[in-house]
Formats: structure tokens, sequence, C-alpha cells
């Protein structure tokens, strides 16, 4: 690889190991995200584990309730990922420090870690508190993978634009809403397949396609928020 | 030169309305004189989604020539979408009412319209929460081009998630043909037609409203 590519890489890399640094000075992140998703994940074992629900009805409100526990997982540690800097006054350095496109790459890739590690937590655990079997684990990997995929990176850049406005945990949810419920309604569905067994149809090309678009899109917008006059 | 294509305006849209509510026969599996609703909410959701596309647009001129015009440009288009998109949503939700008796049945393209809705609202809820004129123009073109990105899985993809829908097949369906009487399909492409041209009229009227009202 060129030394250009490398530098570009390292200083991904470097943005993405800094941030791990600083979130295991304070566990602010984990320990919210964490305590949120378990919390929901008791709220709803309660209600709807092994004597609360039986059926059919199951296979089509269990993996509703699953993405609902991540999505509120992700709601309470994702959109502070650039607020943080903002405040702490390190946003001019970082904004020597690395290229654009390596911030962000950085950053998404602490989002998407963070948001997978938090998957790897829930999932399990919620499969067996609701006593859920499932047909098709593969499948039910490959969308817990895709979906955070797609969630961490529209995070990201969402999380960019609102460090630079006011009123941030609201408008986070309001900006991120219109533009992640996609994927949501399409891993809610292929989960409900992965648990029936049921082929996926046109949503599992289309949770690809999707998180494609989220990838290629906010990398190319990242300098226009990032820069002020780029 | 620009009131006698206004008055053209008019005058097309006028015969839109006789072709829709007299000349055009009633679509077949429809109740009563419903079906007449297909010219307006069809044009009025196509609408909506120009208005991405038209934001879009000036958004990324925006971003790349930074100049205000633009700007003003790619937030009346926004805001003109909602409004259409708010019709787009009434007349399927009252046609709704009429076929199946109720107003609103989470259809999955009933899903990307309120999504629709949505990502317009929001947009502008970022432009009133920034102070700085410069930040603001340009976070809000920022969204809105990632606004033209998903927008076409909003309004194409997505409603053919599941296979199912509420929305009748000669218009979505497999095959891509449009299958209605010809009748219908001269109202509805004259409909689509008038109403493209309704929302560039108003795009042009409202920028040149504000850009008089800012020199003022």
């Amino acid at each position: 690889m060129s030394r250009a590519v490398l530098s570009w890489w390292s200083e991904a890399i470097a943005v993405f190991a800094k941030d791990w640094r600083s979130e295991f000075r304070t566990r602010y992140a984990l320990n919210t995200v964490a305590l949120f998703a378990l919390t929901t994940l008791v709220l709803v074992s309660l209600g709807l584990g092994p004597l609360g629900s039986q059926g059919a009805e199951r296979a089509t409100v269990l993996p509703t309730l699953l993405w609902l526990i991540l999505l509120f997982a992700s709601s309470a540690g994702l959109p502070r990922s650039f607020v943080h800097e903002e405040e702490s006054g390190t946003a001019v350095a970082l904004r020597l420090a690395a290229t654009p496109s390596a911030i962000f790459v950085g950053k998404a890739l602490f989002s998407l870690s963070l948001l997978l590690a938090i998957e790897a937590l829930v999932a399990p655990l919620y499969l067996a508190l609701v006593q859920l079997t499932v047909a098709r684990p593969g499948l039910f990997v490959i969308v817990l993978v895709l979906g955070g995929w797609g969630v961490s990176l529209g995070s990201t850049l969402i999380a960019a634009i609102i460090s630079q406005a006011r009123g941030k945990g609201a408008l986070f949810t309001v900006l991120a809403f219109p533009l992640l419920l996609p994927l949501f309604l399409l891993a809610i569905e292929l989960t409900r397949t992965a648990i029936v067994g049921d082929p996926t149809g046109p949503a599992l090309a289309q949770l690809a396609l999707y998180d494609g678009a989220l990838t290629v899109g906010p990398l190319m917008l990242f300098p226009s928020v990032w820069l002020p006059g780029a | 030169m620009r009131t006698l294509l206004a008055w053209l305006l008019w005058l097309w849209i006028a015969l839109v309305i006789v072709g829709a509510l007299i000349w055009s026969p009633l679509a077949v599996g429809f109740k009563g004189q419903s079906s007449r609703i297909l010219f307006f909410h069809v044009p009025m959701a196509w609408v909506s989604f120009l208005a991405f596309l038209t934001a879009g647009w000036w958004s990324i001129a925006y971003l790349l020539r930074r100049n205000p015009r633009s700007d003003l440009r790619a937030r009346v288009a926004v805001e003109l979408g909602l409004m259409f998109c708010i019709l787009a949503t009434v007349t399927g939700a009252i046609w709704a009412r009429i076929m199946w008796g109720t107003y609103w049945n989470w259809d999955p393209r009933e899903i990307t319209i309120v999504l629709a809705l949505l990502f317009y609202g929001a947009y502008l809820a970022l432009r009133s929460a920034i102070e700085d004129a410069e930040t603001e123009a340009r976070l809000a073109a920022v969204y809105a081009v990632l606004g033209v990105v998903v927008a076409p899985f909003f309004y194409f993809v997505l409603p053919r998630i599941s296979g199912f829908t509420l929305h009748p097949e000669p218009v979505v369906n497999g095959s891509g043909r449009i299958e209605m009487e010809w009748h219908m399909q001269v109202v509805l492409f004259g409909s689509l037609v008038g109403f493209t041209a309704l929302f560039y009229w108003l795009h042009s009227l409202q920028c040149r409203l504000e850009r008089r009202r800012e020199t003022a």
C-alpha cells in the first residue's frame, strides 16, 4: 500500500484508539448503553417471556422488541461521539491533526464496535430470556451486523451535525429517526424470517443496499460538516 | 412572459380537474367516485419526491459554490415538499377511509410517506436549531443531500419490502407496465405534468418573494 493510504489508515485507527482509550477512562457510554439495554431487556422479558406470550404472535412481536432495545441503546450511546469533542475543546485540535475522512472512519468504527459489543451482549440474553429458538442463526448474525453497520454510520454523521447545533439530544433523535427507521424495519423483518426460517426475499439485498448508501453518502458529506469552508 | 405561462398553467390544471371529475371513467374495483382521488393523490406524492430531488440539487450546488441563493432555493423546495407530502398523506388517508374503513393501516407506502414527512420536518428543525447563518446553510445542505440518497429507498424500494401492499396493482406492479384505461392514463399523465409545473411555479414565486423581502 502506498504511504499516503497507510498514513490515512493510521489516522483513522488513531482516532478509533483515542476514542476507546478515553471511553475506558470514564466508561460513560459503555455504562449508559449497557444499563439502558439491560433495563429494557428485563422489561421486555418480564412482559413477554415464556409465560407472557404464546404462539405465532411471538415471531412477529419479539423481533420488533429486540430492535427496539437496540434502538434505545444506540440512542443512549452514539449521539455523543462528537459532542464531547466540542464541549471539551478538543475539536479544534482534532481538525488540525487528521484528515476529515479518516476522522469519520475512526469515529464510525468506534460507534460500530460499541454497537456490535452491545448486540453481542443483548442478543444472546434476549434469546435466552424470552425463550426463543432461531431457525437460521447465520442469517440472524448477519442481520445484527448489517443493521448495526447502518445504524452506526448514519448515527456518526448525524452526531457530527448536531455537535454544531443547539438542543443536541432531542435534535439527534429528530434527525436520525427518518434516516434509520428503514434500517430497523428491514432488520425486524429479516430477524423474523431468521427466527421462523422463511426465505428472505428482497429484504436482505435492500438492507445491504441501504447500508451501502449510508456508507458512501456520509463518507462524502462528512468533510462539509466537519470543516467550515469545505 | 411569466404571466402568460402562469395563465397557461391555470388552464392546464383546470383541464386536469375537468378531466378528473367528469371526462375520465371510474376505475374498476373502487367504491363510488373515489377512484378520482387518484388524479390528485399520485401527483402530490410524485411532487413530494421531486421536491427531495430539487432540494438535493440545490444543496449540492450550495456545498460546491456556497452561493446563498442556492441555499434559499433548497429550503423553499423542502417547505413546498412538506406541503405536498402532507397533501398526499391526507388524500391517501381519505381514500383509505372510503375503501377500507380506516384512515391508516401502516401499509409500506404509508410508512415511507410518513418517513418522508419526518425527513422534511427534521430538515426544518435542524435549520431552526442553528444560530450562525453559514453553519445553518451548510449543515442543512448536508442533510438534504443525505435525503436525496435515501429518498429513492423511501419511494421506490421499501414499498416493495414484503410484497404485500394495500396500494393497487395497476401502478405498483412487477411487470412495470401501466394497466389502466387510456382516458385515465391521459388525465393522470396530464395531472403529473400539471402538478410538476405547479411545484416549480410555486418554487420560483416563493424564491423571488423571499429575495425581495431580503433586499427591501
